[in-house]
């Protein structure tokens, strides 16, 4: 299967990549018009910013060294000159306040979308592709990938643009004003680009070292707190202490290194600035003193050296956020492209109202190439009646789940609903066909009531309704507000058995054909087990019913016991029969069925 | 130019990723200063001498950079009046070199000696913070949560560090670069120095006003960011069950619907971003402007030289700094005070389980057991009691706790291993009232296991010689092999030294548990308590772990809850807790007669035994 290279940190992504940046910019394509009006501003920034300098330059050369002009002369000269310098800043104002909004706009809703077809595309893959993937990984090309990039449309558009412009700009009125003194200033920009790049560069590292071990503090602390009671209970106090202290120690060492880092590097960017001002004071002044450069065009090179390195610095330091955040974008689209393993009927059969026949032929399976865990299995299942599968660990009980829910594709052999294979319905369909309790629910923060109705659009009384007919309203009515109850993170925390009693109402809200169950194995409290056996009795009558069972109660139940060992099936009939035959059955019951999970 | 921080005034994508940065500024009640001062005051107190020659450093910088301009400006009039030379302009470049070289040293010194500093309070203070911890008992965990505490140790303590570090640096940088450039300013032109300086005081509240409400904005899309995070996380950790109820369109929607808000949040932290930067410069550039109208007309008027014109645009740059930095400091200090408050409230924080102090030499007891007499019991949040009025002499030998979830079994554990306080005359250990008894003493007595398995990121060896550092190999496979566990271990890659946990291998619940004991058996302690501790272990393997049991701890006492009816019936005594009172004790066979509740669950467990099974 493809690696993705799980490397967050070490992998950087190439700035060239043509076809990266088309697709991105094809997601951005929406909002072209926002783009433009953003570059727009950039190009009026960038000569706004230059413009301030000139204003001055020219007020110094015209008027304030103008002695041979009339006093009045000069000063409305100087009056217009600074109104104009105040409309600049004004527009310079608003026009940076714009672009700064728009772009994040973009950005945003940009992400938005890239993260919202992500989270479809990962619910659409299948549990081939997650069984293979850690959750945390995909969580942070959800979260912070995409973060990551954002910082492309704000930081690539505004600042190197904006950065590289000004730079550009900058560079160019320097020449116009005195070429010898800006070819020296123009050296600046490699030595100070080196220089930058060279420390984002140890900065990334040293950010890295101080950040995992920061994760390591916390991550002890963490256990620490989860076990606080056994760390005292087993006088382990002054180990954790050490311990603590000494990722402690480590981490301030860590942060040391950061500090003289930075302490080297922070100032030499400033040092530049100042050599700069001591070159164009001494070669400038001489310049002036050939007369080949004018007073107002030395300060205006003041000026401009200033609004000189400061992109320059920007520019270094966006270098490297532009980098992890083309890393991000390649790590999104791969996974983006990914495939699902089981497709989907071009043109899936409808399956309108479906008896609930069931039938498994010929099934053989593996989840690892070498290890079989359905050796050719064959049953059928009548509509309406109650199967129990029985069986140890490893029998392939719960893969059989897997398998009719299409969660996997069987290397041999078919399912069929109805005489239909389930291949050639959608997923969508077969789901809905196949009703599921399992051993977990996924609870919706939310009330009970929300978290039953889900989006099947069910009303209050159809619920309640359900609930009453299979005897669950007992199990509502003993919540504080019944179904008002929030339940889920900060609400109320359900039982086993009432978990299990919520996806029971959740799959009758769905009016399966086909019921599966999957027995709670944990313990569950005595209440609420009466109600689950109500429930149980209630809801398989006229359904076909296949239930993975862990309690004698409900095996006795079904209609026909099917006995798996080893991928296979070993015995069928009644409970009693089967106690008649004393075989893999009668050993089962006899180990106590607790033990036959 | 003054010193920028590498940490701008708040930019919420420095750290997206930060765990709970989303964590409301609680109004905790305000302490007095003088408390707080008390956290950091010796942190102070010891690197004094390393704060001062730092902050000497810094102004030393401060007054080089104030000084460069004055050659500049020298050098400006000397070419203005014509009377420059080549060699003097090469003279004033040269001095300015040096002085940027003096510059660059001494940066390197304060930023070494005042961060440096705020990290070594950080750690000192953090590990303060661990140790009280450590001290603490359960009903301060149930009051501060393992989030809120986690959220104390990174972010509370940032936020002290940032105070302490830049903070102070922003501080006195500002305060001196600022006092220093307008005295330089005044120099020049009184008059046009208060001018030039018009639009600073607003910069100055407009960047405090604007950067507490974007730490607001701020604190609001983190807070939607982890929803983010968790809900993509608790939806890709089920993606089984959403498939199974085919609710992936549902998932999407409600993750769109999060994702806006996420996006509206961030544009609401852009607005004032957006504000604040450009705010910063407008007011720079108005201060140009007044320079550029009012000190021309100086300029026109002679009262001014051009060279004073040049040098004032220059410190007038420098002044813009400050001002942004001075709203900076500000919000920083009042965070770095509200985390402080924080942080304080938790050293400041006592246990509710008192520990007298340790009687020199007391002799470990050999057969101890428990006397509960009357035992009324509520946890500090709850209402209602939940041991009410219980009575029970646990002496030596094996006893069985069972009865219905919220009976009070796992409280009593609570109570025996002294997590949580009890009341005088209560509880007796060895026939001493616990509350007589050091802490330590007492749980010297006992090995526990608890519901949850408890394990920690370290070799299975490690984990399970948790209680006896020195354990050797043989010791610890012996309780690997009481408890079961032996063959599982064996068959991971690396035997023992398999690491489990977050970045190891992932343990079964029965595993976990049988883990546990094994730890718990190593120990070999003179009194064994597990709270439901086998559950997911199947019961033949808990029936065979309790016969080496039965012979391992004879004579000593062993404490088991349990809700199946055969590890029960092997106890030598079993009680049945109701309503935090004692329903009924006894043996197997008396529970069975008398006790409905037990009659019940054995009748649930043992149907089979009525349908033909076939026992031994």
């Amino acid at each position: 299967m493809m690696d993705f290279g799980y490397s967050e940190e070490g992998h950087q992504g190439s700035l060239g990549d043509l076809r990266l940046w088309r697709r991105i910019l094809a997601y951005a394509s929406s909002y072209r018009m926002a783009l433009v009006a953003a570059v727009l501003l950039s190009l009026f920034l960038t000569w706004a910013t230059l413009a301030q300098p000139y204003l001055v330059q020219t007020a110094i050369d015209r008027y304030l060294t103008a002695h041979e002009m009339e006093t009045a002369a000069r000063l409305s000269g100087l009056g217009w000159n600074s109104l104009y310098y105040g409309l600049l800043i004004g527009l310079v104002f608003f026009a940076t306040f714009a672009q700064i909004l728009l772009l994040e706009y973009v950005g945003q809703w940009v992400m938005h979308r890239l993260r919202q077809d992500l989270f479809a595309h990962l619910l659409r893959l299948d549990l081939p592709f997650f069984n293979s993937r850690r959750t945390g990984q995909l969580v942070t090309r959800l979260t912070n990938d995409i973060q990551n990039m954002n910082e492309m449309f704000t930081s690539v558009i505004v600042t190197l643009f904006n950065d590289v412009l000004r730079l550009a700009g900058i560079l160019v009125l320097l020449f116009a004003m005195n070429p010898p003194l800006a070819a020296i200033m123009a050296l600046f920009v490699p030595l100070a680009l080196l220089i930058t790049v060279f420390f984002a560069r140890l900065a990334r590292e040293c950010f890295r070292d101080i950040r995992s071990q920061l994760a390591k503090i916390n991550s002890f602390l963490s256990e620490s707190l989860a076990g606080i009671a056994i760390l005292q209970l087993f006088h382990r106090q002054n180990a954790s202490r050490a311990t603590f202290f000494a990722l402690s120690e480590e981490y301030r060492r860590r942060t040391f290194t950061q500090i003289k880092l930075f302490g080297i590097f922070m100032p030499l960017t400033e040092f530049l600035g100042s050599a700069a001002l001591a070159i164009i004071l001494w070669y400038g002044g001489g310049e002036i003193l050939q007369s080949r450069l004018t007073l107002g065009e030395l300060v205006a090179f003041i000026s401009y050296m200033r609004l000189f390195f400061q992109p320059l610095r920007e520019l270094s330091q966006k270098y490297s956020v532009v980098q992890s955040a083309m890393a991000s974008a390649e790590r999104i689209f791969q996974l983006l492209d990914s495939k699902r393993h089981i497709d989907e009927p071009r043109l899936p059969l409808a399956l309108p109202d479906p008896r609930g026949k069931l039938e498994f032929r010929g099934l053989r399976f593996a989840y690892d190439e070498d290890r079989e865990v359905l050796h050719g299995l064959s049953l059928v299942i009548r509509p309406g009646q109650t199967v129990a599968l029985v069986g140890t660990t490893g029998s392939g009980k719960s893969t059989l789940v897997n398998l009719l829910l299409r969660f996997y594709q069987p290397q041999e052999g078919s399912i069929l609903i109805d005489d239909v294979d389930i291949s050639q319905l959608s997923l969508e369909r077969l789901r809905t066909v196949v009703g599921v309790i399992l051993q977990d629910v996924f609870i919706l923060q939310d009330s009970l009531l929300a978290n039953i109705v889900m989006d099947t659009g069910r009303g209050r009384d159809e619920v309640e309704e359900i609930l009453a007919s299979t005897g669950m309203a007992a199990f509502v009515a003993r919540l504080p507000q019944g179904l008002d109850t929030p339940i889920g993170e900060g609400g109320l925390e359900l039982s086993t058995g009432q978990k299990q009693l919520l996806a029971f109402a959740r799959v009758l809200c769905r009016n399966p054909a086909i019921l599966v169950l999957d027995e709670a194995t944990a313990a569950i409290d005595t209440e609420s087990e009466n109600i689950l056996e109500q429930a149980i009795t209630d809801s398989f009558r006229g359904r076909t019913s296949l239930v993975i069972a862990h309690r004698l109660s409900t095996i006795r139940r079904a209609d026909h016991i099917v006995v798996m060992a080893h991928g296979l099936i070993v015995e069928q009939g009644s409970h009693e029969e089967l106690l008649q035959a004393d075989g893999h059955y009668a050993r089962l019951v006899a180990m106590d069925l607790k033990n036959g999970l | 130019m003054a010193e920028q921080t590498e940490t701008t005034i708040e930019d919420p994508r420095v750290n997206p990723s930060s765990p709970s940065t989303a964590r409301p500024q609680q109004a905790a009640s305000r302490v007095p200063l003088a408390q707080l001062r008390s956290l950091i005051l010796p942190s102070f107190r010891r690197y004094r001498l390393r704060v001062a020659s730092g902050l000497a450093a810094l102004i030393v910088v401060d007054f080089l950079q104030l000084i460069i301009p004055r050659f500049l400006k020298e050098g400006v009039d000397a070419l203005a009046a014509g009377s420059a030379s080549t060699s003097q302009l090469f003279r004033l470049a040269l001095v300015m070199v040096a002085i940027a070289i003096a510059v660059v040293l001494l940066r390197f010194v304060w930023r070494y000696l005042i961060i440096g500093f705020s990290r070594l309070l950080e750690q000192e203070v953090r590990n303060r913070l661990f140790g009280h911890i450590l001290l603490m008992d359960a009903p301060f965990f149930e009051k501060h949560g393992p989030g809120d505490l986690m959220a104390h140790s990174s972010n509370d303590l940032g936020a002290v560090q940032m105070a302490c570090g830049m903070g102070v640096v922003a501080a006195v940088d500002a305060l001196v670069m600022s006092l220093a450039a307008i005295a330089f300013m005044a120099a020049i032109d009184p008059m046009l120095t208060l001018l030039a300086l018009t639009p600073m005081p607003f910069l100055a509240i407009a960047t405090r006003k604007l950067s507490a409400r974007l730490h607001r904005r701020f604190t609001t899309v983190q807070e939607v960011f982890s929803q983010l995070t968790e809900f993509s996380r608790t939806s890709l950790l089920s993606i089984g069950l959403l498939k199974a109820y085919t609710m992936e369109a549902f998932q999407a929607a409600r993750f769109d619907k999060l994702g806006q808000g996420y996006v509206r949040g961030n544009l609401k932290v852009a607005v004032i971003q957006g504000l604040i930067t450009p705010l910063a410069t407008l007011a720079g550039s108005a201060g140009m402007l007044m320079v550029l109208y009012f000190g021309g007309r100086l300029v026109i008027s002679a009262s001014i030289t051009l060279g004073d014109f040049v040098a004032f645009i220059t410190y007038l740059y420098m002044l813009i700094w400050p001002m942004m930095a001075i709203g900076w400091v500000a919000n920083l200090v009042q965070r770095g005070l509200t985390s402080l408050n924080r942080i304080h409230s938790l050293t400041a924080s006592t246990p509710l389980l008192v520990d007298p102090p340790a009687a020199p030499g007391q002799a470990m007891v050999a057969r101890p057991g428990f006397v509960v007499e009357h035992l009324t019991f509520r946890y500090p949040a709850g209402a209602t009691p939940v041991l009410n009025g219980l009575s029970l002499s646990l002496g030596p030998g094996i006893h069985g706790i069972t009865g219905r979830t919220g009976s009070g079994k796992t409280t009593l554990c609570r109570l025996l291993t002294r997590l949580y306080p009890v009341e005088d005359g209560m509880l007796f250990f060895a026939g001493s009232d616990v509350n007589q008894l050091p802490l330590d003493y007492l749980r010297a007595h006992i090995a526990f296991v608890s519901q949850e398995p408890v394990l920690f990121s370290d070799t299975i060896a490690a984990n399970i010689a948790l209680g006896r550092d020195g354990a050797s190999r043989e010791e610890i496979v012996a309780a690997a092999r009481a408890a079961a566990i032996h063959d599982d271990i064996e068959r991971l890659p690396e035997s023992y030294e398999t690491l489990i946990g977050e970045r190891g291998v992932k343990l079964s619940g029965g595993q976990r548990q049988r883990l546990a004991l094994a730890r718990a058996l190593l120990c070999d302690r003179p009194l064994l308590i597990v709270d439901d501790g086998l559950s997911a272990v199947d019961t033949a393997t808990e029936h065979q772990v309790f016969s080496g049991l039965r012979e391992h701890f004879h004579g000593k006492t062993v404490i088991v809850v349990s809700n199946r009816i055969k590890l029960l019936s092997m106890t030598d005594h079993i009680v049945v807790l109701a309503d935090g009172r004692v329903e009924d004790q006894g043996d197997h066979d008396h529970l069975l007669r008398v006790n409905a509740l037990y009659r019940t669950m054995h009748d649930k467990q043992m149907r089979q035994d009525d349908s033909g099974e076939r026992q031994p």
